[in-house]
């Protein structure tokens, strides 16, 4: 699939976004947090996760239907996700402006914000994990990643070794998916002889392209990275979502200066991660053009 | 609505004969003058005359050779690939504005252009390509069936037909109801086996293909020893022969 930079940048920006907004909704609701430190991280939540959406906003051919986008709730995943954030980020601004007149905060709504962020970042990962014709992604270690992944970068400002543990979490995750990735296809029934009726095994090639030049279907979804690439970006990205951030919050537990350093760094590794969550997906439309 | 319909009284659809196409291109340039008549609707061109032109089709032929097991020789085909109105639409489900759905009177999937936000997640959906996002307009086509030809009162009742069924001069494409088990469609594909694409994406696909024949072994190797015996003609054909050979 094409690793279209909005994209990317949505996923990350408003998983960050969600999963700091989920961790001081938790916090709140065990009441391990001042009332000041909800407003300034309620804020930065809300500025991460409403430049993501501006940017999958970006993505959109016509942008002036997207307020239809909040109609299809029962079936599907993108409109959940449309309807979801725009109801968390409203109870998380009302949060934000209570907390901040009466100086005090109310427990639940801490609760209420976990859950919520959370789901959101769920149905954010069921747009990708629901798709059939993508076997690399329609499995259960998408959601499961991106939760992983949102928590894990939201915990790193507000926790010191819980964080550890999400990050640890999340750095199992990545490994898994990758190496589930890498098996896909082979499981799969799907082949060239499937793509045009055929039995799964049968001997074709193509040796004509039905077209003169690129399209749509290519740009979008017959999208190719090279494997050597893909391996040392998966190092890179490992190394800076993972390892780095895993080691400077072992050598300076608690330093906030550091951990917003480590949120960089591992900005930098989400980012790749994400880029090859895209960029090494098969579409099974690709085998016409096998 | 993306909800899928159960469509108990008509489910209309193709059926393509890749024993009979020829590769010609012929449905696919008819669609795309159909489709890109009249005021509201086209199927954009960029570049169309210039370096690197890009455009949006609705039906697109690729061309295949398969390994005949029994002669190990290639064997070529042609695959005319559009949208099959899966009955299990998932292009429909995942749209979040509404704007693709399935008719329940016909099964013929659909797209409201003026509802349609551009998100693509629909031809994401789809494991055929058979959705093409149209970049000057922002909105996704796809092939409706000719649904403004085939109730049309205006046309000819002759013409009420696919333009793709109608344009093609092998008569590879047959257009029907494939829920009427006497529909020359149904008959068609009982008869000579007909398949889906892909059947493990439960799309469930109404159109169907009809998959070329394998040549017999007779069939191929009789192919040489009708050559073998024009060398060796005598009369007229011997006189030519031998007359071309002194070149
Ligand atoms: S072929 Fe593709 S576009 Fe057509 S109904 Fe099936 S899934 Fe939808
Ligand atoms: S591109 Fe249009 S039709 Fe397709 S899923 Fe998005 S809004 Fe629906």
């Amino acid at each position: 699939m094409h690793p279209a930079p909005s994209i990317i940048l949505f996923t990350v920006l408003s998983g960050f976004g969600f999963g700091l907004i989920s961790i001081v909704g938790l916090l709140q609701f065990l009441s391990q947090i001042s009332a000041g430190d909800i407003v300034i991280f309620s804020v930065i939540g809300l500025f991460f996760s409403i430049i993501g959406l501006i940017s999958s906003f970006f993505h959109l051919a016509n942008k002036k239907n997207a307020i239809k986008s909040m109609s299809q709730w029962q079936t599907s995943w993108l409109s959940r996700e449309a309807i979801s954030s725009i109801f968390c980020l409203s109870i998380v601004v009302g949060n934000i402006g209570w907390v901040f007149v009466q100086n005090r905060y109310i427990n639940e709504v801490g609760i209420i914000l976990f859950l919520l962020s959370l789901f959101t970042i769920f149905t954010t990962s069921m747009i990708y994990a629901q798709l059939k014709t993508v076997p690399s992604w329609n499995n259960m270690l998408t959601p499961a990643l991106f939760i992983f992944t949102a928590l894990a970068g939201g915990s790193i400002l507000l926790l010191d070794y819980a964080s550890l543990v999400l990050l640890l979490i999340f750095g199992v995750l990545q490994v898994l998916f990758w190496y589930i990735a890498d098996q896909s296809f082979i499981h799969k029934e799907t082949s060239v002889g499937t793509a045009l009726g055929f039995s799964k095994n049968e001997d074709i090639r193509a040796f004509d392209v039905a077209h003169t030049n690129r399209n749509y279907l290519l740009n979008e979804m017959v999208y190719k990275v090279a494997r050597k690439h893909a391996i040392k970006i998966r190092y890179i990205s490992f190394f800076a979502a993972f390892v780095l951030p895993m080691s400077l919050i072992l050598m300076f537990p608690g330093n906030f200066s550091i951990s917003i350093l480590v949120i960089g760094i591992h900005f930098v590794g989400i980012y790749f991660s994400r880029w090859l969550f895209f960029a090494e997906a098969k579409h099974s439309v690709s085998f016409y053009y096998n | 609505m993306t909800k899928l319909p159960k469509c108990e009284d008509k489910k209309l659809g193709l059926l393509i004969d890749l024993d009979t196409c020829v590769g010609c291109h012929g449905c696919v340039v008819s669609c795309k003058e159909w489709n890109s008549s009249g005021d509201e609707k086209q199927l954009s061109d960029i570049n169309s005359h210039q370096k690197d032109p890009v455009g949006t089709f609705l039906n697109r032929v690729h061309s295949y050779e398969r390994e005949n097991s029994s002669t190990n020789e290639a064997e070529t085909f042609y695959f005319p690939r559009s949208c099959l109105h899966c009955e299990d639409a998932p292009c429909v489900t995942v749209c979040p504005t509404g704007a693709s759905y399935k008719r329940e009177e016909d099964g013929i999937v659909l797209v409201n252009e003026d509802d349609c936000m551009g998100c693509g997640l629909c031809a994401w959906a789809c494991p055929y390509g058979a959705r093409e996002l149209d970049l000057v307009s922002g909105v996704m086509k796809k092939c409706t069936l000719c649904v403004d030809r085939i109730y049309s009162e205006e046309l000819p009742p002759e013409d009420r037909v696919p333009v793709c069924v109608k344009s093609c001069p092998t008569g590879a494409r047959a257009f029907g109801d494939f829920n009427d088990p006497n529909s020359d469609v149904s008959k068609k594909v009982r008869e000579r086996g007909g398949v889906d694409l892909m059947p493990e994406m439960q799309t469930k696909p109404v159109n169907k293909y009809l998959l070329p024949r394998i040549k017999s072994k007779d069939a191929v190797s009789s192919v040489g020893s009708v050559v073998e015996e024009e060398t060796d003609a005598t009369g007229l054909l011997g006189w030519v022969d031998r007359a071309l050979s002194k070149f």
